[in-house]
């Protein structure tokens, strides 16, 4: 059973310091299983994407614990995480954040030079070939400030895929897309959690984007109010 | 891993040119004016050095004459119940001059920081032309020795300085002197001793250090027509001048010596404490110049280096985000400081010794000076490359630490 859980948050607290002390996050606790397409819904303000920023490791000011994989993530240094989410974890930001200076193409590569666990063929190949999946083939060595809202994201959802990470999380990743790339987007999510095994959680406002995925968890006012 | 690491340093580096230019322009600045300053000041410093030291040796080694002795009765008779009433008291000097002159030349000669030592014969005389009478000193000298002490070769205004060597008739007169008695080259000039002893020599140089104080009182003559002059010995000499190789470390030599030799051995510190501040002081100045634009040039490339960094910060999220350690973030940026530091460093140093080579050319026509002076030590530039360097990478380094550290979502949220 234990392989089967992909992510597991327990009693997630975490407060926002600045203007003044609020409660963000009140004891959140759910788990993920492999393979397992999730969105996360609610208003804003509701401390989804906070959450999603604790799931990702990239934000480690909470209180209680997080596993990816069965590996408990609380407590580890900046730079073990920094390694767990090279290989572990494809990130896709709400405004793409890519390096405006680097090509598209460079910017799909970055975190897979990091990893360094292939070589620099393979990792061009794949990240063509990523970029192809995304309709962006065209755009590769393109400056990545060159190119439109939309294009960017893809880029970066392209990113988040190099290195085959176990879990994607995309915050709003579909936000500046057209409904016909939404759908692509979305159709690439589905397929890489049902046939690839990867788990995907992302947080959106398109109702229809998560009324298809596999589950839903509502989330208002720092607390689950529902899962579906 | 450090290729990437390179490479984005590259990109960074290189895709906004204008930015890399002006981080280069803080670095060479600091570097050029640290370049210029300390050149200026040291060839001030080396032309005061020189000035001071166109007659003065470094150690002076001389018979103080015996000790006051006017009173001797008062050293038996120590009890207040004494009456002494001494009247017309004399100092008999039992000896003058330096007598075992070839020992004690080896002596100091044995020294390893000596680097020369000249006897010289030094006459209290009067100079005399027609009606025209000056007081001066007639130093009798080693001709090759006081050379290589006192540089007196390059203050000849006319003749020859080694003319001396061959030419025991001959004299080389301070300038203002040879004015004074209306005296050119090849004059005859009258030489009167305190002992009453008159003799004729040729004019046959004529010298300015533009020490004032010796050019209108100091005359040389081969140190055999000085001795000559006294009916002395070739022996005997007055004084012996010793040069060593650094002439701030006189102390310990003198230590050495004094107690070895029965005569007087005194630094240049000690008989003219007036110049000795002077050095220390222009030191003390030269530092304080050099510290304050260290720290001036030091704080300007430390503020460049930041503002590059903070407005790299969102990226070095992004990075962070997509997997990369603290260590390659510290990386990224300690390669481009230090290019920054490398590149800025040598044109800086170009730059330092093109300002400082057209400063030394301003004309300063004062104390037999032509222009400015300036020293070109490469001890200055290896100084500032490193100082710069060290600043730049400091300056890269501690914004570069602190975004290293913060988890990349406080960047990112903003």
């Amino acid at each position: 059973m234990e392989t089967t859980i992909a992510l597991k948050a327990d009693h997630i607290i975490k407060y926002f310091y600045e203007p003044q002390k609020f409660q963000v996050l009140k004891d959140v606790s759910f788990e993920v299983k492999k393979g397992e397409f999730l969105s996360l819904t609610g208003k804003s303000g509701s401390g989804k994407s906070t959450l999603l920023y604790v799931l990702s490791t990239m934000d480690t000011n909470y209180e209680g614990e997080l596993f990816i994989n069965g590996e408990k993530l609380t407590g580890q240094s900046q730079n073990n995480l920094a390694a767990f989410r090279n290989e572990q974890i494809g990130f896709v930001f709400q405004f793409h954040y890519l390096l405006p200076e680097f090509s598209a193409i460079d910017n799909v590569m970055l975190p897979a030079m990091k990893l360094n666990k292939k070589s620099k063929q393979e990792i061009e190949d794949k990240a063509y070939k990523n970029l192809k999946l995304l309709g962006l083939e065209d755009q590769a060595l393109k400056l990545a400030s060159k190119l439109s809202g939309g294009q960017q994201q893809r880029v970066a959802i392209a990113r988040a895929l190099i290195n085959d990470p176990s879990i994607i999380m995309g915050d709003e990743p579909t936000g500046n897309l057209d409904s016909k790339n939404t759908q692509v987007v979305f159709d690439i999510f589905k397929e890489l959690a049902h046939e690839q095994g990867q788990t995907i959680i992302t947080v959106t406002h398109d109702d229809d984007f998560a009324r298809n995925s596999d589950r839903i968890i509502d989330m208002s006012d720092g607390v689950i109010i529902r899962h579906h | 891993m450090f290729a990437t690491n390179l490479k984005i340093a590259k990109v960074h580096l290189t895709s906004k040119i204008k930015q890399t230019v002006v981080a280069l322009l803080g670095v060479m600045f600091g570097i050029s004016m640290y370049v210029f300053m300390n050149s200026f000041m040291t060839g001030v410093n080396d032309v005061q050095t020189d000035l001071a030291f166109t007659s003065l040796a470094h150690i002076h080694i001389y018979n103080d004459g015996p000790a006051d002795n006017t009173n001797l009765v008062k050293r038996v008779y120590k009890g207040k119940d004494v009456a002494i009433n001494i009247r017309n008291a004399k100092v008999i000097q039992y000896t003058e001059g330096i007598k075992n002159t070839r020992e004690i030349l080896s002596l100091v000669r044995k020294q390893p920081e000596v680097i020369g030592i000249t006897p010289q014969v030094n006459i209290n005389v009067f100079f005399r032309n027609g009606s025209n009478k000056v007081n001066g000193t007639l130093s009798g000298v080693d001709v090759d020795n006081e050379n290589r002490l006192f540089n007196i070769s390059t203050y000849m205004t006319s003749g020859t300085w080694n003319s001396l060597q061959y030419r025991h008739d001959g004299v080389i007169l301070g300038l203002d002197l040879a004015q004074q008695l209306s005296l050119n080259i090849n004059d005859n000039i009258n030489v009167l001793t305190s002992d009453g002893v008159s003799r004729n020599f040729k004019v046959i140089g004529i010298y300015q250090t533009n020490v004032k104080g010796v050019d209108k009182s100091k005359a040389y003559v081969n140190i055999s027509s000085a001795r000559q002059l006294l009916s002395k010995n070739q022996d005997y000499v007055t004084d012996l001048q010793v040069n060593i190789n650094n002439f701030e470390k006189t102390a310990p030599v003198v230590a050495r010596l004094a107690p070895v030799i029965p005569y007087k051995v005194e630094s240049w510190q000690t008989a003219n404490q007036q110049l000795e501040a002077g050095s220390k002081l222009r030191d003390i100045i030269a530092m304080a110049v050099s510290l304050t634009i260290l720290m001036v040039a030091g704080f300007g490339i430390y503020n460049i280096m930041n503002m590059t960094i903070n407005e790299k910060i969102r990226e070095i999220a992004i990075l962070k985000a997509m997997g990369f350690s603290g260590r390659d973030v510290t990386e990224i940026f300690l390669v481009q400081a230090v290019v920054v530091g490398i590149i800025g460093g040598i044109i800086g140093m170009i730059l330092g010794f093109v300002i400082a080579d057209i400063v030394n050319h301003i004309p300063f026509k004062i104390g037999g000076l032509n222009n400015l002076p300036m020293a070109y030590h490469p001890k200055d530039y290896i100084m500032a490359f490193t100082f710069g360097l060290i600043t730049t990478l400091v300056a890269g380094y501690l914004p570069a630490r602190k975004a290293s550290k913060i988890d990349p979502v406080d960047i990112i949220r903003g």
